[in-house]
C-alpha cells in the first residue's frame, strides 16, 4: 500500500464517516431528549431529504429552501408526536419502540408510492468537482458535511446546557416523574424533542442529498449511525460525531485490506466489542452529561 | 389362483385410479365461455416495487387494448394481481391463492428472481403454464420444464456471452476489471461475464472487486481497480451505487470506459448519475428505451400517459414495456391455440411462436419444443449527451447456451 | 376464564378440521401462522417474561432453517433427525448471547443482538457454496420415516410440533424457571436477594428462545421449500416483536393471538395493493394506541376490572 493510497483511504474514510456522523448526531438527539430509541429516526432523515427535493422542484433558492425544510420537518415531528406518541406515552417501553418502527414503515411506504425507488441527487451551491490536495482528492460536499456537523454540535451543546428548554429536556430524560414534579410540562418537552429530532434529521438529509442520493431506503443508514453512537457514547453529541468519523475510517481500511464482505462485518464486530468492553462508549457516562 | 387374479385386477384398478388422481388436473380452470383469467404476481411493496408495479401496469394496459380489440377468440382477458413483497414465502402464498382460490388458467410472473425460485417447484407440480416476464434466475428454463416459459429477460449465461463479445470485439478491450454488488442479479452478471471471457477469449479479468448494496463509498475498490490499470470497467449493481461509484471514479482519476449491467440501462440511472454517466455503455433488455425519440416508442408513450396520467418520475420504465410486450406474446399464443383452450394447447402454441413481437418496441420472441428461452437478443447502447442511444453493433458469435438443450 | 377455555377448544377443533374444507392457500397460511406461533412463544419467554430485548430472533430462526436445510440437502440426513439437530445448533449459538446479557441490558443488549443478527446474515452470504449465499437454497420435500411430508401430512406435522411448543411454553412459564424469569425482569437486585442467579437465568432464557426459534426455522424449510437471507433480516425480527407486543407480553396466549392476527393481517390487506404497507403500519399503530398492553393483556385487564367491580356488593 503506497502512501498515496493510504492517505486517500483516510480522506475517503473521513468523508463517508461524515455521513455516519451527521446521522448519528440526529439519532443521539431523541435519546438525549427523551431516552427513547427512535426507530423512525432514519425515516426522519429520509423525510427531510424528500421535503428538500419537493421544495427545490418549486425553484426555491438554496438559502430559502434550507430553513424552510427544517421548519416543515419540525412541524412533521410535532404532528407525529401529538398523534401517535402522546397516546402511548405511559405504555411499556417495547410498545413505544414498535410504535416508532410502525411510524417509520408508514413514512417509507408513502414516500415509495409517490417517488418509487428512483435515486435523486440534489446538487447544492457548494457541489462541484473534487478538490485536489496534492495527489489526493476530496469532494467538497463532504467538507461541508463535516463543517456543518461540527457547527451543529456546538449549537446543540449550548442548547442543552444553557437554554431552559434544553435543560428541561435533559431533566425529562433523566427522570420523568421528578421533572414533572418540578413543574416541567413533559408533553411540551416531548413535542419539542420530536421537533428537534426531525429538524436535525432533515439537516442530515439536506447534507446527504448531494453525495449519498435520496431514495426511500436512505433511512438504512441508521444502523451504521447506531454503531457510531455506541462508539461515542449515547449521551455525548460530540462523541456520536467522532464515532461516525472513526467508523468511516475503520470501514474503509477494512474494505481495502480485506474486501467487501469484511467491510460489512467490521462495524458490527466493533459494535459488539465496544458493548462488551466499554458500553458507555468513549465519552458517554451513566448520568446525562454533554 | 382365482382369488389371486381378482386381487391383482383390484390392485391394478386401484393403482390406475391412484395414478390418475396423482396427475395434476389439466388446468382448464380459469377458462369460461367468455373469459380467460390470468394470475399475475410481483413486488408492489418494498424496495423492488418499481419492478412489480411496472409489470402490473404494463400488463394491464396490454390486456385493456386486447379486450377492446375483441379479446381472444371471443373471450375477454381478466387479470388478478397479487403482491409478493419480493419475499419467497409471500410469493408462494400469492401463487397458491391464485391457483387454488382464484382458479386462474395460467400465471404471468413479473416478480424478478427472488419471488420466482421458491414457486417453481409448486408450479411444476400443478402443471399450469407460468410465463416469466422478468427473472434471470436459471431455474426457470434450466432444467427444462414443460410448463415454464421465459419472456423478456434472457438466461444469465447469455448475458455473459453478449457482454464478453461486446467488450472484447466491440470495445476492443483485453484488460477488463469487474466491480459487482453482493446481491443475486449483479453477482450473476459478474460471474457470467468472467466465465465467458475465459471460455471464448481465454481472458481473465485483471481485477474482480465487490461492494455491498447500500454502500456510499467505493474508494477502496476503485483504488484497487486503478492499480490494475484496466481498459474497461464492468459495473454490476443498482443505479444508486452506480451513480456514486461513477462519480468517485472520475474524482479519483479513473478515466476508463464503464460498461454497466442491464439494471442501469434505463432512465433512472441517468437521473441518478447525471454527467458521470456520459460514455457508459451497456445492454438494454428492450430495443427502444421509453425515453427514445423513435416514433413507435413515442406513440406507445402517448398511449401509456393517457392510461396512467399521474405516475411518478421515470415511469414508464423498461419493466412497463417488457410486461406489455410479453402479455401480447401470451395473448398471441392463446389466439393461435384456438377456441378449445387448454394448457397443453397453449404450450404447443407458445412453442410454435417464431419471432413474434407486438411492434418495434419489443424484441422478437421464439420458443421451441426443446427450450423455452424466449429472447436471446439484447440491444447495446451508450450514453451520449445524457441519453441512452442505440449502438450499431451486432453479435456475430452464435450462442452456446442452446447446445445443452439437445 | 371459561371464555378462554371455550376459545381454546374452538381453535383446536378448527385447526384439526382445516384440511377438510380449506384450500391449499389457506392451509399454507395456517402453516405460516403455526410457525410464527412457535417463534413468538420463544421470544415472549425471553422478552415478555425475562425482560431481555432481542433484535436477532429472526437470525436464530435462520440458523435453525439453514442447519436443517443443509443437513437434508448436502448431507442427506433425514428430516426427522435434521430438525432436532437444527434446534440443538440454534440453542447452542443462542446461548452465546447469554454472555453479553449478563452485563448489559435495555438498549445496549438490543444493539448486541443487532450485531449478532448482522453477523449471521453476512456469514450466510459469505459461504455461497455451502448456503447458496444470496441466491438462496431450494429444498426437497422432507419425509418422516418414509412418509412424504406434503399437503395434509405436512400440515398435521407442523400442527403437532406447534402444539408441543405451546405446551412446553406454558409449562416453562409455570415452572420455577418461569418464575425466575419474571423475577429477573422485575428487578435484578431483588432476584439476587432471592438467590436467583440473574446471569444464569438470562442465559437460560436466551437458550430457550433460541430453541423455539430453531424449531420454527426448521419447520419453515419444510413449509416454504426455499430459504434466503432476506427472509431473516431486521424487519423479520421486528415483525416477531410485533407479534408479542400486539398479542400481549408475557403470556403464551398473547404469543398465539399476536402471531395469528399479524400473520393474517398482511394477507387480508392484499386488496390494499401497493398501499398494503401503509395500511399495515396504521393498523399496527392503532393496535398499540388502543391496546398498549397487547390484545390479551388488555382483555385480561378488562376481565379483572369487571371481576373486581362485581365483587363490590
Amino acid at each position: 500500500m503506497t502512501w498515496r493510497i493510504a492517505l486517500q483511504l483516510a480522506l475517503s474514510g473521513l468523508s463517508v464517516g461524515s455521513i455516519y456522523a451527521i446521522v448519528a448526531l440526529s439519532l443521539a438527539i431523541p435519546f438525549k431528549a427523551s431516552r427513547v430509541l427512535n426507530f423512525a429516526q432514519g425515516e426522519l432523515v429520509t423525510l427531510g431529504a424528500y421535503i428538500a427535493l419537493v421544495l427545490s422542484s418549486y425553484g426555491l433558492p438554496y438559502p430559502v429552501m434550507v430553513p424552510a425544510t427544517l421548519v416543515i420537518a419540525a412541524g412533521f415531528g410535532i404532528l407525529i408526536e401529538r398523534l401517535f406518541i402522546r397516546p402511548i406515552v405511559g405504555a411499556p417501553e417495547f410498545t413505544l419502540v414498535i410504535a416508532t418502527f410502525a411510524i417509520g414503515l408508514i413514512i417509507r411506504a408513502l414516500i415509495r408510492i409517490h417517488w418509487q425507488d428512483n435515486v435523486f441527487f440534489l446538487p447544492a451551491p457548494y457541489s462541484g468537482p473534487a478538490l485536489a490536495v496534492g495527489p489526493l482528492r476530496v469532494n467538497p460536499s463532504y467538507l461541508v458535511i463535516i463543517g456543518s456537523t461540527a457547527a451543529l454540535v456546538t449549537l446543540l451543546v449550548l442548547f442543552f446546557q444553557q437554554t431552559r428548554l434544553g435543560k428541561a429536556m435533559r431533566a425529562v430524560a433523566y427522570n420523568q416523574t421528578a421533572a414533572r414534579l418540578m413543574g416541567i410540562s413533559v408533553g411540551k418537552v416531548f413535542g419539542s424533542a420530536w421537533a428537534l429530532s426531525a429538524a436535525i434529521g432533515a439537516a442530515a438529509g439536506l447534507l446527504l442529498a448531494p453525495v449519498a442520493g435520496i431514495n426511500p431506503e436512505l433511512g438504512h443508514l441508521i444502523v451504521k449511525a447506531l454503531v457510531a453512537a455506541v462508539i461515542g457514547g449515547f449521551g455525548s453529541l460530540g462523541g456520536a460525531v467522532f464515532g461516525g468519523l472513526l467508523l468511516g475510517v475503520l470501514e474503509t481500511y477494512a474494505g481495502a485490506l480485506f474486501g467487501a464482505a469484511l467491510k460489512e462485518v467490521i462495524p458490527f464486530a466493533i459494535l459488539i466489542a465496544f458493548l462488551l468492553v466499554r458500553p458507555n462508549g468513549l465519552w458517554g457516562a451513566t448520568q446525562v452529561r454533554v | 389362483m382365482f382369488g389371486a387374479r381378482k386381487l391383482l385386477s383390484a390392485l391394478a384398478t386401484s393403482l390406475s385410479f391412484a395414478m390418475l388422481a396423482a396427475i395434476p388436473a389439466a388446468a382448464e380452470q380459469g377458462v369460461t365461455a367468455d373469459s380467460i383469467t390470468i394470475g399475475a404476481f410481483g413486488p408492489i411493496t418494498g424496495p423492488a416495487a418499481y419492478i412489480g408495479l411496472a409489470g402490473r401496469d404494463g400488463a394491464t394496459m396490454a390486456i385493456k387494448e386486447i379486450n377492446a380489440a375483441g379479446g381472444i377468440n371471443g373471450r375477454k382477458l381478466n387479470m388478478i394481481f397479487e403482491d409478493d413483497g419480493h419475499s419467497p414465502a409471500k410469493a408462494l402464498a400469492a401463487v397458491k391463492k391464485l391457483i387454488d382460490e382464484d382458479k386462474v388458467f395460467m400465471l404471468f410472473n413479473v416478480a424478478g428472481s427472488n419471488g420466482t425460485i421458491g414457486t417453481i417447484d409448486y408450479v411444476k407440480e400443478k402443471g399450469l403454464v407460468m410465463f416469466v416476464s422478468f427473472a434471470s434466475a436459471p431455474g426457470v428454463t434450466w432444467p427444462f420444464a414443460k410448463n415454464l416459459f421465459r419472456g423478456g429477460t434472457t438466461e444469465v449465461p447469455r448475458y455473459g456471452e453478449l457482454y464478453a463479445e461486446y467488450i472484447v470485439d466491440g470495445l476492443k478491450a483485453q484488460k477488463i476489471a469487474i466491480l459487482s454488488g453482493r446481491e443475486e442479479y449483479p453477482k450473476n452478471e459478474g460471474d457470467a461475464l468472467t466465465k465467458q471471457l475465459q471460455k471464448w477469449y481465454k481472458i481473465t479479468p485483471v481485477k474482480r472487486a465487490e461492494f455491498n448494496i447500500g454502500d456510499k463509498d467505493f474508494t477502496p475498490q476503485l483504488l484497487d481497480l486503478q492499480q490494475a490499470d484496466p481498459q474497461v470497467i464492468a459495473f454490476f449493481g443498482n443505479p444508486a451505487e452506480a451513480a456514486i461509484a461513477l462519480r468517485q471514479a472520475k474524482e479519483l482519476g479513473l478515466n476508463q470506459q464503464f460498461f454497466v449491467g442491464t439494471t442501469m440501462v434505463d432512465q433512472g440511472f441517468l437521473t441518478a448519475a447525471g454527467p458521470a454517466a456520459e460514455g457508459a455503455s451497456g445492454f438494454a433488455l428492450i430495443p427502444l428505451l421509453p425515453g427514445s425519440s423513435n416514433p413507435a416508442m413515442k406513440a406507445w408513450r402517448a398511449k401509456w400517459s393517457a392510461e396512467y396520467p399521474n405516475l411518478p418520475a421515470n415511469r414508464p420504465n423498461i419493466f412497463d414495456v417488457l410486461a406489455y410486450a410479453d402479455m401480447y406474446v401470451v395473448a398471441e399464443a392463446m389466439r393461435n391455440a384456438g377456441k378449445d383452450l387448454t394448457t397443453d394447447r397453449l404450450i404447443d402454441a407458445l412453442e410454435n411462436l417464431h419471432d413474434y413481437r407486438v411492434g418495434p418496441i419489443a424484441s422478437p420472441r421464439s420458443f421451441a419444443k426443446t427450450h423455452h428461452i424466449g429472447n436471446l437478443r439484447l440491444q447495446p447502447m451508450q450514453v451520449k449527451n445524457g441519453e441512452w442511444v442505440q449502438v450499431l453493433w451486432e453479435s456475430k458469435r452464435p450462442s452456446d447456451i442452446l447446445q445443452r438443450y439437445h | 376464564m371459561r371464555l378462554a377455555h371455550a376459545a381454546i377448544a374452538i381453535a383446536a377443533v378448527f385447526s384439526v378440521a382445516l384440511p377438510l374444507f380449506g384450500s391449499e392457500y389457506q392451509i399454507y397460511l395456517a402453516e405460516l401462522i403455526l410457525i410464527n406461533i412457535v417463534a413468538a412463544i420463544g421470544l415472549n419467554l425471553l422478552t415478555g417474561n425475562c425482560g431481555q430485548i432481542s433484535l436477532c430472533h429472526a437470525s436464530l430462526m435462520a440458523i435453525g432453517a439453514y442447519t436443517t436445510a443443509l443437513l437434508t440437502t448436502r448431507l442427506a440426513v433425514t428430516y426427522v433427525l435434521a430438525l432436532p439437530a437444527g434446534v440443538v445448533v440454534t440453542t447452542l449459538l443462542g446461548a452465546s448471547l447469554g454472555y453479553p446479557a449478563r452485563r448489559l441490558s435495555g438498549l445496549y443488549l438490543a444493539l448486541v443482538t443487532l450485531g449478532f443478527l448482522e453477523v449471521v446474515s453476512i456469514a450466510i452470504e459469505e459461504f455461497p457454496d455451502l448456503t447458496g449465499g444470496v441466491r438462496g437454497l431450494k429444498l426437497a420435500k422432507p419425509e418422516l420415516v418414509g412418509l412424504l411430508l406434503k399437503d395434509n401430512a405436512l400440515y398435521f406435522f407442523v400442527l403437532g410440533m406447534t402444539a408441543l411448543a405451546i405446551c412446553a411454553g406454558w409449562n416453562i412459564q409455570r415452572s420455577r424457571y418461569g418464575r425466575a424469569f419474571d423475577a429477573v425482569r422485575q428487578s435484578v437486585i431483588v432476584a439476587q436477594a432471592l438467590a436467583i442467579p440473574p446471569g444464569r437465568t438470562k442465559l437460560l432464557a436466551f437458550s430457550i428462545a433460541a430453541a423455539f426459534a430453531g424449531l420454527a426455522g426448521g419447520l419453515f424449510t419444510a413449509v416454504v421449500g426455499f430459504i434466503d437471507p432476506t427472509e431473516f433480516d431486521i424487519s423479520a425480527s421486528l415483525r416477531d416483536i410485533t407479534f408479542i407486543v400486539v398479542g400481549g407480553l408475557g403470556s403464551v396466549a398473547g404469543s398465539v393471538v399476536g402471531a395469528v392476527v399479524l400473520t393474517l393481517l398482511p394477507e387480508t390487506l392484499r386488496g390494499a395493493k401497493e398501499y398494503g404497507d401503509v395500511v399495515y403500519g396504521v393498523i399496527l399503530l392503532g393496535a398499540l394506541v388502543l391496546a398498549p398492553k397487547g390484545i390479551v393483556g388488555s382483555l385480561a385487564f378488562l376481565a379483572r376490572r369487571r371481576d373486581s367491580k362485581g365483587g363490590l356488593t
